[in-house]
């Protein structure tokens, strides 16, 4: 997954949900080691400081686990994962809702549209 | 650090010079023997080859003197200059390693004409005949002089060296002087140079005008009356001569280097 | 003493025009920093006074607390916006000469990384082209362990995937002791990489703060500078 970085939020921001991307879509399964902090800032192309700093605020919100002599490594706790996932999604949610709000669109219209796709995407 | 200094310096002088030298070298021994081979040796070829001689000779000479200012001017004061002075070396050093380097080609490029020409009148004739009278003459100098022979050959070593160095520190601290300016550096260098030689010379004036030094002028003038005064004489001009290089020197050594530490401005 | 480099009140003129007008900086250790500014706004200027080409007017630089001199040019590595090699000396050469008077560099790493851009260690420099020379000169700025890196303008003249490779370098030699300044006019090519930006114009420090927190108030680095630097 290419590294798109915008240049108007915080990188370390960006940082966090691109690996908590990575975390939750299997790229990084659980329990899989981390690539170090310099690797990972040289893959994204940032500050080693802001990378850091990422992994610091990931391993805050328990997505990350950091050992005394073997680096960083994905936590094993589905739970936790599981809790994860469930906020992104409802962050996309919300921020679906709201457009669809400033369209116009009424809860019923919604939920019709949702489901008339979950059929179509799903063949 | 002075070490490693002086290494490239004459890495990249001797880049320049040496292949001149070895030129020299050749031409001598390229019209030596077209001469043993043409008999009378006064004829076109050995002419010729006489002629490139000299030019490669006076060559030399030339371009001993413009590498040294080149080296100075360009290693120091043009865009190797970010190189060279972000080097954690004091200024003194690099000014110290050039001019000895300088001094080392100086003396090399006379040591080089000097065998050049062994190597062109290397002939039993000239060898059996002009340089044992030279040999002579300078034992029959040794005798008449004594144990001052020993002193004179110092002196002697010691004055061309001390003028050496004198005529390079000048034209350093003309150089750094030239740099001061900020457009016509080369202009400015030259008046520079101009304005230290004018000053060299009215100091040497106002000393002549000493007392001792007057004493001197009289004993000149009554040269001759005898060969310890003579001798005596010699001596005192020769320290003379060498403290006045070596004061002027040391002040033109401390005006480059100011110059270079202090008001250094790399375009 | 933990800041790497200080400037207290410095000032330098040439003559009449004032090159840098009472600057005032703390930089500390571990932090990529850009120094940015349009041309003539004195960046060069303070670059050259951080490694003794220059003496202040007055106020004074420091750098890890000392004032520059042969001991300040141990730790500062500094790869200037003009070419200053030898032409005559080959790349082995030039390595050698690093070598001979750096004790902190790595002639390792300067092979490594020529080898990685593909150039040949026994050319001579006067047969490389300008953006070779280029290269060549940031291998060897950064094949040292400085304490800090001072780059005037290192992806101006180079082509974009050789700017990456620049890039790249610099988050590889990382480390949390040293410090990178970074001095450009180029900002949306330097910004991920940076901790904190100096804006610096007409001689003066305009804006000194941390990247994270110009991008909290929703600006890129470089639309921030486009803002206060508006024709």
């Amino acid at each position: 997954m290419p590294w798109d970085l915008k240049p108007d939020r915080p990188i370390y921001t960006q940082l966090v949900e691109h690996i908590e991307w990575m975390i939750l879509s299997g790229v990084y399964p659980p329990g899989a080691k981390l690539p170090s902090v310099r690797d990972l800032a040289r893959e994204a192309s940032v500050n080693p400081n802001t990378m850091q700093r990422a992994l610091a605020q990931l391993e805050e919100d328990g997505l990350i686990i950091t050992h005394r002599t073997s680096g960083r490594s994905i936590t094993e706790d589905s739970e936790m994962i599981q809790k994860a996932r469930i906020r992104i999604a409802r962050e996309q949610v919300s921020e679906f809702l709201e457009k669809m709000k400033k369209l116009g669109f009424d809860k019923k219209e919604i939920l019709s549209i949702i489901t008339g796709m979950i059929e179509e995407v799903g063949k | 650090m002075l070490g490693k200094l002086l290494k490239y310096e004459l890495k990249a002088t001797g880049r320049t010079l040496l292949p001149i030298y070895a030129a020299l070298l050749i031409s001598a021994a390229v019209t030596k023997f077209i001469s043993l081979f043409s008999g009378s040796g006064d004829n076109i070829p050995t002419f010729i080859s006489a002629f490139l001689y000299i030019l490669i000779l006076v060559g030399m000479f030339v371009m001993t003197f413009v590498v040294m200012i080149q080296r100075f001017n360009r290693n120091l004061l043009s865009d190797e200059g970010y190189l060279m002075f972000t080097l954690p070396v004091e200024t003194w050093k690099h000014i110290v390693s050039k001019l000895l380097i300088a001094i080392f080609w100086n003396v090399a490029s006379f040591v080089v004409t000097f065998a050049s020409i062994i190597v062109m009148t290397y002939d039993e004739i000239f060898v059996e005949g002009l340089w044992p009278q030279i040999a002579r003459g300078l034992t029959e100098l040794a005798l008449v002089l004594g144990p001052d022979s020993c002193l004179v050959i110092l002196e002697i070593i010691l004055g061309s060296i001390a003028c050496m160095v004198f005529g390079t520190l000048i034209i350093y601290a003309s150089i750094a002087l030239g740099h001061l300016s900020n457009r016509h550096r080369t202009m400015a260098s030259l008046g520079a140079f101009l304005g230290l030689t004018a000053f060299a010379q009215i100091l040497f004036a106002c000393l002549t005008l000493i007392p001792n030094v007057r004493v001197l002028q009289h004993y000149m003038d009554t040269l001759q009356e005898s060969l310890q005064t003579s001798i005596a004489l010699f001596h005192y001009v020769m320290w003379f001569t060498i403290g006045f290089f070596a004061f002027l020197s040391v002040g033109y050594f401390l005006i480059t280097n100011h110059i270079l530490s202090k008001r250094l401005n790399l375009e | 003493m933990n800041a790497i480099l200080e400037c207290k009140g410095l000032t330098k003129s040439f003559g009449s025009k004032k090159a840098l007008s009472d600057v005032n900086l703390t930089i500390e250790r571990g932090q990529i920093v850009g120094l940015l500014g349009p041309n003539g706004s004195g960046k060069t200027t303070l670059i050259k006074l951080a490694n003794a080409l220059l003496t202040p007017t007055s106020g004074e630089i420091r750098i890890a607390g000392m004032k520059p001199g042969i001991d300040t040019k141990k730790i500062v590595s500094y790869l200037p916006e003009r070419n200053y090699l030898n032409d005559w000396m080959r790349v082995h050469d030039i390595i050698g000469l690093f070598r001979d008077f750096y004790v902190d560099f790595k002639p390792e790493k300067a092979y490594d990384m020529l080898k990685r851009l593909n150039i040949n260690a026994g050319d001579k420099l006067k047969t490389m082209s300008k953006g070779t020379k280029e290269k060549v000169q940031l291998i060897l700025v950064m094949s040292r362990e400085a304490e800090l890196y001072l780059l005037d303008e290192p992806i101006g003249g180079v082509d974009p995937a050789a700017r990456d490779y620049i890039l790249e370098t610099i988050i590889s030699n990382y480390n949390p002791n040293a410090t990178v300044i970074i001095s450009t006019h180029l900002i949306a090519d330097v910004e991920k990489v940076l901790d904190h930006a100096i804006f610096i114009r007409d001689g003066q420090v305009v804006l000194s703060s941390s990247v994270d927190a110009i991008r909290e108030q929703g600006k890129s680095v470089d639309g921030l500078f486009r803002e206060v630097f508006r024709c």
